[in-house]
């Protein structure tokens, strides 16, 4: 398309931010942050939300302008008036959602807006093939290049993206999150895949919050506080790091979690010793579908003051058995139906009891989407806070609210939880991730109902964030509550679980007792179903 | 781009970006209405007059009170979608909810038997049951039958009106007037003047309605359930609130406002209901596009109806003092509507940009 990419394919990419300022109204989002991304490494970016990663990147991409400062490519101050600018220019981004045509074949995806031209408007797949064919061999990605992209795994839809990058020429390649949705074996086939990309002479920009994935990929670790560059150490060529004893390792991942959070570490959660309670939550025999995949027959039994994790990687049925049990998939079906199981809250029947019903039997919910489905962005704190409160006195009044009251009660939340927020009148979008979450979690525990699901309570939230919701969740089980804990954050399951059920395509595949369960059984035992469907592909295909 | 944007709102009140937005709007629009004056040939400075004089003044201010009483239908109406869009509903049938409105009242005002102030209030709450129900219809099509209420709301119009041409221009014609309407209601049940004017009363019941809808949505819990329910429909869902019954009482409401509207224009303004009255004068389609300029900001609603209705009647002045075709303010009010569709994503809930991310 452009003789500048062409000229310089395959060519290694300096970038720099210097000097780069970004104010938001009044806020400062990045300060006078300078940064230098240098090809042949993996640079890591962490920080908690809201530290200014994201801004940081966007300037980079041009997405954001700099009020201060500037972005240099190859050494040339360079200012991309858009996406495909920076495209044209060698950067490559691989964003947390990905940005795919679901509905698409890979092979289309990756070509879309960059076809390679057969005349008469057509498009020369046959060129392009050819191409993702090199790529993957160079690189060693294996993508499937006429499978749809719906069918794919997540693991499958990030190699898409990278080689859609890749196939840009992306010289300089960013992934914001990658392993957020993946296996543990997926998240090491992609780091591997990094390495590759790395020693071929591309720039990695990693931006994360896991900070044993940037000690086991980096080559340089920036940390980044309030927009401002606290540091940026380079992790020697594995050498140090790899090799020294486990303390040494352990000592610098320490160091990087006081430096993103900017001071002490939360203390470790301390659980009470007691005996689980009454059955509170039992389901049996339940089926649904979600999407091609039926999810069910499960079955499970929730006793006060016990924390049962659910682990498993997201996509395996999780999201069907929440809206079961919370209730938000009554609408489709109503009345009770036998095929499609039975659910008891607090020893009642819940098949015709819809979502207030379940509410008011008890049950409080943290969904997973905290923008959508937790909070009403646009509302203001006040009333996100009462939302569930507002059937009886003290915060309505016949038919009106009583709006001190309800400032009342969300100040009273914003002090007690820490939430960071200007006020009980701020905007619930104006609060950082992990201080919305915050707010979710305060209301649904100050309900005080006898079950609560949470659903992934901590996604996307920073270090200080998490240490304060798995406190919250602890103290709520130590005081005889259950906690149904949907997650596939391999650490917060075994911080918290008194029992965890692993959940893979659509069924529970084994239990562990705490104790029982470790990093690898809980990993293996996630992705088991998984590697075994491939293994038989496999065998299928020797037979054949 | 999205984090650059949403960073230059930050800070500025809605009262600020309200009087960014219309200062946006009029001065491209001041520009297009000159070239506009230019192109018909005639001379600006007499245009002007002939427009303000037609909006504002005219002998014993007949102009001006033809002005508020356009402005108050057109602010019902925009109350009515107000109700409505907030609470993510997508209600655009509000023509044919003020036809049928106006319909049932006027037909209810001329043969109901009982004392003049029965009848009325009779009439009016036929109106409103008529306007209420056809509403409720559109609501219950999409929740039973899946029809968007965007498309059936909108759909629903065109029966409304061809029902309300056949029940003028047959069962219910006025024959002796020759032309498709209802008699005239009798006198004593038509609302009063103001004292000394021209000016029906109808307009102080549209002020009373505006601030009463305007309390609802600040102060009611009904109201904020609504609100919530438009702005986040899954988090509505997930905190238990009854989505279902919250849409349809947010639309019988609406609906309600709009044949409240069409009775107001039958008792006060007409005196019967005439094929098209309430139609031509796209009173619910201004309404709608009241409530878009002002992004559901409900204080400034009522300025945004009192404009276009000034457009409409100093546009006619214009045409018979300066000879500049009234069309010109049709025009005008095009450019509103295209100058509103740049702002709509961002202020109808469901359609809305992302927050700032980290």
């Amino acid at each position: 398309m452009s003789s500048e990419r062409d000229a310089r394919a395959g060519e290694p990419l300096h970038a720099a931010l210097s000097d780069v300022t970004v104010r938001f109204g009044g806020q400062v989002a990045v300060d006078a942050l300078s940064l230098h991304f240098e090809p042949g490494q993996v640079h890591a970016i962490i920080g908690e939300n809201g530290a200014g990663k994201s801004t940081a990147v966007n300037v980079l991409f041009g997405l954001v302008a700099p009020d201060e400062g500037e972005v240099r490519i190859d050494g040339m101050a360079r200012r991309f008036r858009s996406p495909h600018a920076a495209i044209q220019a060698g950067l490559g981004m691989v964003h947390q959602h990905f940005t795919l045509v679901e509905d698409m074949s890979v092979l289309e995806n990756v070509v879309l807006c960059a076809e390679p031209d057969a005349g008469a408007g057509l498009v020369d797949f046959q060129a392009a093939r050819a191409v993702l064919d090199r790529l993957a061999a160079e690189h060693g990605i294996m993508v499937e290049a006429d499978a749809r992209v719906r069918d794919l795994p997540f693991g499958a839809r990030q190699n898409v993206e990278i080689v859609k990058a890749l196939y840009r020429d992306a010289r300089l390649l960013v992934l914001d999150e990658p392993t957020a949705v993946l296996t543990p074996r997926e998240s090491e086939a992609l780091f591997a895949m990094l390495r590759r990309l790395r020693d071929a002479g591309r720039t990695i920009v990693l931006i994360t919050h896991k900070l044993d994935e940037v000690l086991a990929i980096s080559d340089r670790v920036s940390v980044l506080r309030k927009g401002r560059l606290i540091s940026s150490r380079r992790l020697d060529a594995g050498a140090t790091v790899e090799d020294s004893a486990a303390g040494g390792r352990a000592g610098l991942r320490d160091v990087l979690a006081r430096e993103i959070v900017g001071g002490d570490l939360p203390a470790p959660l301390r659980r009470a010793e007691r005996a689980p309670g009454e059955i509170v939550l039992r389901a049996q025999a339940v089926r649904r579908r979600e999407g091609a995949m039926t999810v069910g027959p499960l079955d499970l039994t929730l006793r006060g003051g016990e924390i049962l994790a659910v682990a498993g990687v997201a996509g395996n049925g999780q999201g069907a058995l929440v809206r079961a049990l919370v209730g938000l998939d009554r609408q489709a079906s109503p009345g009770p139906d036998a095929s499609r199981g039975r659910i008891e809250l607090a020893g009642v029947d819940v098949a015709s009891v819809d979502v207030a019903g379940r509410r008011a039997l008890g049950l409080c919910y943290v969904p997973e989407d905290r923008r959508h489905t937790g909070l009403a962005l646009d509302a203001s704190v006040a009333e996100n806070a009462s939302v569930a409160r507002l059937d009886a006195p003290p915060l309505v009044r016949g038919p009106f609210l009583v709006r001190r009251a309800m400032r009342a009660f969300a100040a009273g939340l914003i002090e007690r939880y820490r939430i960071a927020a200007r006020g009980p009148r701020a905007r619930a979008g104006t609060l950082s991730g992990g201080n919305q979450q915050k707010l979710v979690v305060a209301r649904e525990l100050e309900l005080g109902g006898v079950v609560t699901i949470a659903e992934n309570p901590t996604w996307g939230v920073d270090i200080g964030a998490i240490a304060a919701v798995h406190r919250e969740l602890m103290a709520m089980r130590d005081d005889g509550r259950a906690i149904l804990l949907v997650s596939s954050e391999l650490d917060e399951v075994l911080a918290l679980a008194d029992r965890t059920l692993v959940m893979s395509g659509g069924h529970f595949v084994a239990e562990f007792a705490r104790g029982e369960a470790t990093r690898e059984s809980l990993g293996r035992a996630m992705t088991g179903g998984a590697a075994s469907a491939r293994g038989s592909d496999v065998v299928g295909g020797l037979a054949a | 781009m999205k984090a650059a944007g949403s960073g230059l709102d930050k800070g500025l009140g809605p009262v600020v970006r309200t009087i960014a937005a219309w200062s946006g709007v009029a001065l491209p629009l001041a520009l297009i209405g000159w070239g506009l004056i230019a192109l018909a040939g005639a001379p600006l400075g007499e245009a002007i007059d002939g427009f303000l004089r037609g909006a504002f003044g005219g002998r014993r201010n007949a102009y001006l009170l033809t002005t508020l009483s356009r402005a108050g239908l057109i602010i019902g109406m925009a109350m009515a979608a107000w109700l409505s869009f907030r609470a993510g509903l997508f209600n655009i049938g509000g023509e044919g909810q003020l036809v049928l409105g106006g319909l049932s009242a006027a037909l209810v005002a001329i043969h109901a038997p009982g004392p003049a102030p029965v009848a009325i209030a009779l009439a009016f709450a036929a109106g409103m049951a008529a306007g209420a129900a056809w509403a409720m219809l559109a609501g219950v099509l999409e929740l039973a039958a899946g029809v968007p209420l965007l498309i059936g709301s909108l759909l629903l119009n065109y029966p409304a009106s061809f029902f309300a041409s056949w029940v003028v221009g047959h069962p219910f014609r006025d024959v002796a007037s020759g032309l498709p309407q209802t008699v005239l209601l009798p006198a004593e049940r038509w609302l009063p003047n103001f004292s000394g004017t021209r000016l029906d009363v109808g307009v102080a019941f549209i002020a009373v309605v505006t601030v009463l809808v305007i309390v609802y949505g600040a102060t009611t819990t009904h109201g904020l359930r609504a609100r919530l329910n438009g702005q986040a429909p899954a988090f509505a869902r997930a905190s238990g609130l009854a989505v279902r019954r919250l849409s349809l009482q947010t639309l019988a409401a609406s609906g309600a406002l709009a044949g409240f509207v069409g009775a107001l224009a039958v008792l006060g303004l007409h005196h019967r209901y005439s094929d098209g009255m309430l139609v031509q004068p796209l009173y619910a389609w201004t309404g709608i596009v009241a409530v878009l300029l002002v992004g559901l900001v409900p204080w400034a609603v009522p300025l945004a109806g009192f404009f276009f209705a000034a457009l409409a009647t100093g546009a006619a002045g214009m045409e018979r003092t300066a000879a500049v075709p009234r069309e010109i303010a049709l025009i005008l009010q095009a450019c509103v509507i295209l100058f509103v569709a740049g702002r709509t994503a961002r202020s109808v809930p469901g359609a809305r940009r992302d927050d700032p991310g980290s």
